[in-house]
């Protein structure tokens, strides 16, 4: 967790030229659906649903999660 | 003996959601449904709906609604339930045995270079009230190759059991979890994210129907009422040529009941043209059990706790899914995304005590089309 916090601030530092990796012109790639970490929506909503109630585990993901009586 | 059938419901995974507008707010809407039908007899249809209005270039509300219809038939361990139920499910009969209706109200502010986020979101069955706020935030730097984001949500749940059992130590749920995350264009075909997540619960945190029967005794399921964990992350896609992309993600999960667990999710896409991408995705999941949960037959009726849903057990599962994304044209208001997917576990003498079957297999489905004015 501390190290995290640590990444986060030098990160926020300013201290950080060498991560502008790529230009703006250069990002052409990154609009497109499957260069997405995870290209369909809906299936992202869904998926996070039924893991979260058939496994014991949750997180790493970033989003919030609602809560419902089948867990 | 009839049974009792754990399971299942809807959703609202806001990660995707939010993404939607976060860059780029946006005037849209979209309908969807999503199914979801398993081995042991249950099947979800959930219909969808979304409509994100802004009211300037900065600032935007939205609202979501999920609808869960859900059909639960009877299993091989349960009682006689005479109310129906998502987990006290009866077979055999007409309609729905339970709707969820999942309303979130949002809103959220972006100007090139933060974006926050907050709203709440309701969730209504027939034994479970469930209400929650979230906040996120997001910071882009380094000329937007590096985006640092905290998110935080908070539920407070209740559970009315079909049964009118007298929950202890009460029957309110709590759970919170903060989210710490890190993306990075690595190259301008490759970038990278590291997740950690924080999450905590509290109150009653087990089933509120499955129970132990043994030797002549039977205890309702009974779980410590506080549970820690931590999950880590990282994501990562990688475009192998102007057709085709890999995804790639792997976590690690660990908490106070000693549950660890490895996923690890990769999916390569293609795009067969302008219009169409389409792929394949494979998924691993493993983990090892509470440090509560026994063996079957191998409680007494003086343990602090007992355990038999499979979730406290040891098992691994699978999925295979075929994603796809079509749009009209380049510049369509119209995207139609669509994904099949199979999943099952690995076989646990829990699944099988409970559901009858040695594993459980199911298939899931969505289908969405999404609108910007």
């Amino acid at each position: 967790m501390q190290y995290l916090v640590l990444i986060a601030l030098l990160l926020l530092s300013g201290c950080s030229e060498r991560l502008v990796r790529v230009m703006p012109y250069e990002k052409e790639y990154f609009a497109q659906d499957k260069m997405r970490l995870s290209p369909v929506d809906a299936r992202a909503e869904q998926e996070g649903h039924i893991f979260l109630i058939r496994e014991a585990s949750a997180g790493g993901d970033s989003s919030f999660q609602g809560g419902c009586g089948c867990r | 003996m009839q049974v009792i059938k754990s399971f299942f419901v809807g959703i609202l995974l806001l990660t995707p959601f939010l993404k939607t507008y976060a860059s780029s707010l946006k005037d849209s809407a979209s309908v969807g449904i999503n199914t979801y039908s398993d081995s042991s007899d249950v099947t979800v249809y959930s219909p969808t709906f979304s409509l994100m209005k802004t009211l300037s270039k900065n600032l935007l509300v939205g609202f979501s609604m999920r609808i869960d219809a859900i059909t639960a038939a009877s299993i091989t361990n349960g009682g006689s339930p005479v109310i129906a139920d998502t987990v006290v499910g009866a077979s055999a009969k007409e309609g729905f045995d339970e709707m969820r209706y999942a309303p979130t109200f949002l809103m959220a502010y972006e100007d090139g270079e933060n974006a926050v986020s907050g709203g709440f979101y309701l969730s209504t069955e027939n034994d479970y009230d469930g209400k929650a706020i979230f906040l996120n935030y997001v910071r882009q730097l380094n000329e937007e190759n590096t985006a640092v984001g905290i998110g935080i949500s908070q539920s407070d749940d209740t559970w009315s059991p079909v049964t009118h059992r007298v929950l202890v130590p009460n029957n309110s749920r709590k759970e919170g979890k903060i989210d710490i995350s890190v993306n990075q264009l690595i190259s301008p075909t490759a970038s990278i994210q590291f997740v950690y997540s924080k999450l905590w619960s509290e109150g009653f945190l087990s089933s509120t129907y499955h129970y132990v029967l043994q030797d002549g005794f039977a205890k309702f399921e009974k779980y410590p009422s506080t549970r820690s964990g931590d999950a880590f992350a990282v994501k990562g896609v990688n475009l192998l040529s102007d057709e085709n992309s890999i995804n790639y993600a792997y976590r690690y999960y660990t908490d106070d009941w000693d549950i660890s667990s490895h996923t690890l999710n990769v999916e390569w896409m293609h795009e067969f043209n302008s219009k169409l991408t389409s792929g394949i995705r494979v998924r691993y999941y493993t983990q090892s059990k509470a440090n509560f949960s026994k063996e079957l037959g191998t409680y007494s009726a003086t343990d602090p706790y007992f355990a038999i849903d499979y979730r406290t057990s040891a098992f691994d599962s699978y999925d295979l899914g075929i994603p796809f994304i079509y749009k009209p044209s380049p510049t369509s208001q119209y995207k139609f995304t669509a994904s099949v997917d199979l999943y099952q576990t690995s076989n646990n003498a829990n699944i099988k005590s409970w559901h009858g079957d040695s594993n459980i297999q199911a298939i899931y489905t969505t289908l969405k089309v999404d609108y910007e004015f």
